[in-house]
C-alpha cells in the first residue's frame, strides 16, 4: 500500500475511527489488517535512544528496521529491544543502503545533531531531533533552516511536553479565566545522581560523558531548562526576553567544570518572571512546573497535574467531578487527561495519572504526522527558540551575567 | 508480625562505597567494595553503581503492575487484542516465568485470572498475548529479583569483583567474595538466624507469615506455609520465584534443579 492509499484508507475509515478515539491505545497497538509497517531507524542508542525504542515499539504500525551507535555494545542493546533491527555503527550507511526506511529518531548527544539532520534532510528522511536540538545558536539555526527545506517530511522535536495529553489541558486552564493573569512562573528538574556514567571499553569519557564536557555541553540550564522554558512558551502566549543566572557545585567535586546545582530567572516581554531550578544534588520534587494565577495556581508534574485555586475564586463546572489532593495546607484539584470523555464512561476515578510515559504521546503525535499529514506538535521553529533560550541560560548561568534574547 | 528477612552483614574493613534507591515498595541497596588504592577510580565505582540504580528504577517503572503507564499495564491493557512486541531482557523473564510456572506445576504463577497457560509467548516474533480474556500478568513474585540480576550484572560488565546488590528483605545477589572473607558475604535470616554465605550466587528467602502477600493459585487463598523458604543458587530472578513456590508447596518441589539449595524452617 502507498502512502497516498494508505491516507485514502484512513479518509476513508473516519466514521469508524471517531468511534474508536475514545480509546487510543486501541489505534495505536493493533494494526490495520494489510497495513504495511512504517520502517524507522534510530540513531543513538544511549539511555534516550532505548527508551525511544521501548516506547515507539508499542505503536503496532511502526517496525525499528535499524539501530545505530558507534559503540557496538550500544547497537546491540538496541537489537534486544528491536527484534530484527539491523545494526550500524555510522548512519550514512542507513540513508545509503536501507532506502526501505523513511523516517529517523536522532538521540546522539546534542552537539552532533546538526550534521545528522542535514544528511537526513538531504536523503529526505522524516526526522525526529532530540531536544535542546543543537548546543549552539548557529546550530540552532542551522537545523530549523535544514527542515524548512525538507518540503512534504515531518520534522518533530523531542520537546515531549507538548504532546503530553495532561499538558494539554493544563495549557487551555492557563489560557482561560480559570487561572486569569500569571504573575509567576516555576519550574525545577532536581534528581541526585552524579551525572556521570560509565564508561565502556572502546569509548572515551569525552564520548560518553559529554554533558559534563565545557566544551560541548549546555549544562543543567541548556539541557532541562531548554524543555522547562519550552512548556512556558507552549502555555503562554509570550516569549523571554532576557535571563540571569547561578551556579554552584555543592556536592559533586570530583574535578568538574559544570555547576552541579543551577538556577536561572528569565524575564518575558510582559514581565512576568520565570524561575527554574536544576540541581545534581537533591531530588526532593523532581520535575515539575507551575503557573501562578490571579485566580489559581496550576502544577504539571509530568504525569500528574493539580489546579489550586484562589479562595474568591469562581467555581467552574468541570469542577464537580475532580478529584482532590491535600498538600498541607493547600487543596489541589486533580486535573485529568480527558476529564468529560472519562466522566461519560464512569472512569474519573481511574484516570489519574497518565497511560504511557510522556515520551509514547510525543512518538505517537510524529508517527500521526506522517502517517495523517498532520500539523506537526514540536516544530523546528519552536525548538530554535527554545534551545536558544536554554542556551542563553547556560551562559548566564556560567557568566552570572544578563543574557538578552 | 515477624516476617523471615535477610540481613546482610558487610564488615568492609576497606572503603566502599554505597548505593540505595526506593523502587518495587521496597529499598534497594548496593555495596561495591573498593581497596583503598583504588579510590582513585571512586569516579569511575560511583558512576557504575549509579548505573546500577538507575536499572533498578527503570525496571521499577516498566515492571510495575500498579502504575498505569508501565510495560506490564500496557500487556495487560493490550495483549487480548494483538501481540505486544518485548525486548529481550522481558520475553526471557517471562519465559523464566513460565518455566518456573510448569516445574512448580503451578505453585508460582504470575497471572491473575485464567493462568500462566493462557499467556502465549512467541520466541521468533518475541511478543507476548493472552489467549482469553480474563488474564492479567503480575509480576511482583519475579521483578525483584530480576532487578537484582540486572545490577549485578551490570557492575560485572564494569569491572566490578566485590559487591552486594540485595532488594529489600527478599533478594540478594553477591558479586565475588568480601576481601579477607574468601567464602563469601555472609547473610543472616531472620527471626531464625541461620546464616548463609554467598560468593558469586544468589539467596531469596520468602515467608508464608506474610499472609496478605503470597497467593496460593490452586486455592486463591494466602498461604500459610513456612516462616522461612529460601533458595540459593545462580539467578536472583528464578530464586524468586522458586522461593515463592516452595512457600506455596511448604517443601521443595520435586521438580526443581540440584543447582537450587533450599532452606525451609517451620514455626516453632
Amino acid at each position: 500500500m502507498t502512502d497516498t492509499d494508505r491516507r485514502t484508507f484512513i479518509a476513508q475509515t473516519a466514521g469508524s475511527m471517531a468511534a474508536i478515539a475514545l480509546f487510543p491505545e486501541y489505534v495505536f497497538s493493533a494494526p490495520i489488517i494489510g497495513e504495511r509497517l512504517r520502517k524507522v531507524a534510530v540513531i543513538g542508542v544511549g539511555a534516550q535512544g532505548r527508551d525511544i525504542i521501548e516506547q515507539i515499539m508499542k505503536l503496532g504500525s511502526v517496525e525499528v528496521a535499524a539501530v545505530c551507535d558507534v559503540l557496538p555494545t550500544r547497537v546491540k542493546a538496541g537489537q534486544d529491544r528491536a527484534a530484527g533491527a539491523e545494526g550500524f555503527a555510522d548512519y550514512r550507511d542507513i540513508f545509503g543502503k536501507r532506502t526501505d526506511i523513511e523516517a529517523v529518531l536522532i538521540a546522539t548527544p546534542t552537539h552532533l545533531h546538526t550534521q545528522i539532520v542535514r544528511d537526513a534532510v538531504a536523503a529526505k528522511k522524516h526526522i525526529y531531533c532530540e531536544a535542546p536540538i543543537a548546543h549552539t545558536p548557529d546550530d540552532a539555526r542551522a537545523i530549523a533552516a535544514a527542515a524548512a527545506t525538507n518540503a512534504g517530511r515531518v520534522f518533530q522535536a523531542g520537546l515531549i511536553a507538548r504532546s503530553n495529553p495532561l499538558n494539554k489541558r493544563v495549557r487551555s486552564l492557563i489560557r482561560s479565566d480559570s487561572v486569569r493573569d500569571i504573575v509567576l512562573m516555576y519550574a525545577q528538574h532536581h534528581h541526585k545522581t552524579s551525572g556521570r556514567f560509565p564508561v565502556p571499553a572502546g569509548a572515551t569519557d569525552a564520548d560518553i560523558n559529554w554533558r559534563l564536557n565545557p566544551d560541548v555541553s549546555i549544562g543543567l540550564a541548556g539541557e532541562h531548562g531548554t524543555h522547562a522554558i519550552d512548556f512556558m512558551r507552549y502555555v503562554r502566549s509570550s516569549e523571554p526576553a532576557r535571563v540571569t543566572g547561578r551556579g554552584i557545585t555543592r556536592l559533586w567535586n570530583d574535578g568538574r567544570k559544570l555547576p552541579d546545582t543551577v538556577q536561572f530567572t528569565m524575564e518575558w516581554v510582559d514581565e512576568v518572571a520565570f524561575d527554574f531550578s536544576a540541581t545534581l544534588a537533591n531530588s526532593y520534587g523532581g520535575e515539575h512546573q507551575i503557573a501562578y494565577g490571579t485566580n489559581s495556581a496550576v502544577k504539571s508534574a509530568v504525569t500528574h497535574a493539580w489546579y489550586f485555586k484562589e479562595a474568591d475564586a469562581a467555581t467552574q463546572g468541570w469542577e464537580v467531578y475532580a478529584s482532590r489532593q491535600q498538600f498541607g495546607a493547600d487543596e489541589g484539584i486533580v486535573l485529568l487527561a480527558d476529564a468529560t470523555q472519562l466522566a461519560a464512561q464512569g472512569l474519573l476515578k481511574e484516570g489519574i495519572g497518565l497511560e504511557h510515559p510522556p515520551l509514547y504521546y510525543a512518538l505517537a503525535d510524529y508517527i500521526k504526522s506522517i502517517d495523517e499529514n498532520l500539523p506537526v506538535v514540536a516544530t523546528a521553529e519552536d525548538a530554535m527558540k527554545s534551545t536558544i533560550a536554554g542556551i542563553a541560560a547556560h551562559k548566564a548561568v556560567m557568566s552570572r551575567a544578563v543574557q538578552a534574547l | 508480625m515477624r516476617t523471615a528477612s535477610i540481613r546482610p552483614r558487610c564488615v568492609c574493613a576497606r572503603s566502599d562505597l554505597r548505593f540505595a534507591t526506593a523502587a518495587m515498595g521496597t529499598r534497594f541497596e548496593i555495596v561495591i567494595e573498593t581497596a583503598a588504592a583504588e579510590s582513585q577510580h571512586d569516579v569511575h565505582w560511583r558512576a557504575v553503581g549509579e548505573a546500577a540504580i538507575a536499572e533498578i528504577e527503570r525496571l521499577h517503572r516498566q515492571l510495575s503492575f500498579f502504575a498505569k503507564d508501565s510495560l506490564v499495564s500496557h500487556i495487560n491493557r493490550t495483549a487480548l487484542s494483538a501481540p505486544v512486541r518485548l525486548d529481550v531482557d522481558t520475553f526471557s523473564l517471562l519465559q523464566d516465568a513460565q518455566a518456573v510456572w510448569r516445574l512448580s506445576d503451578g505453585a508460582f504463577d504470575v497471572t491473575r485470572g485464567s493462568g500462566m497457560d493462557r499467556v502465549i509467548l512467541d520466541e521468533n516474533a518475541r511478543t507476548v498475548s493472552f489467549g482469553c480474556d480474563g488474564i492479567s500478568i503480575d509480576l511482583g513474585g519475579i521483578a525483584k529479583g530480576h532487578a537484582v540480576d540486572r545490577a549485578a550484572a551490570i557492575l560485572r560488565e564494569h569491572g566490578v569483583t566485590r559487591a552486594l546488590v540485595h532488594g529489600g528483605t527478599s533478594s540478594v545477589a553477591a558479586v565475588g567474595s568480601p576481601a579477607g572473607s574468601p567464602q563469601g558475604w555472609t547473610i543472616a535470616l531472620a527471626p531464625s538466624g541461620t546464616t548463609v554465605t554467598l560468593s558469586d550466587e544468589t539467596l531469596s528467602v520468602s515467608s508464608g507469615a506474610m499472609r496478605e502477600h503470597i497467593v496460593d493459585p490452586s486455592t486463591g487463598a494466602f498461604i500459610k506455609g513456612p516462616r522461612i523458604a529460601a533458595v540459593t543458587g545462580p539467578s536472583a530472578r528464578l530464586g524468586d520465584a522458586w522461593s515463592t513456590a516452595v512457600a506455596v508447596l511448604g517443601a521443595r518441589p520435586a521438580r526443581m534443579d540440584s543447582e537450587w539449595q533450599t532452606i525451609i524452617e517451620a514455626y516453632d
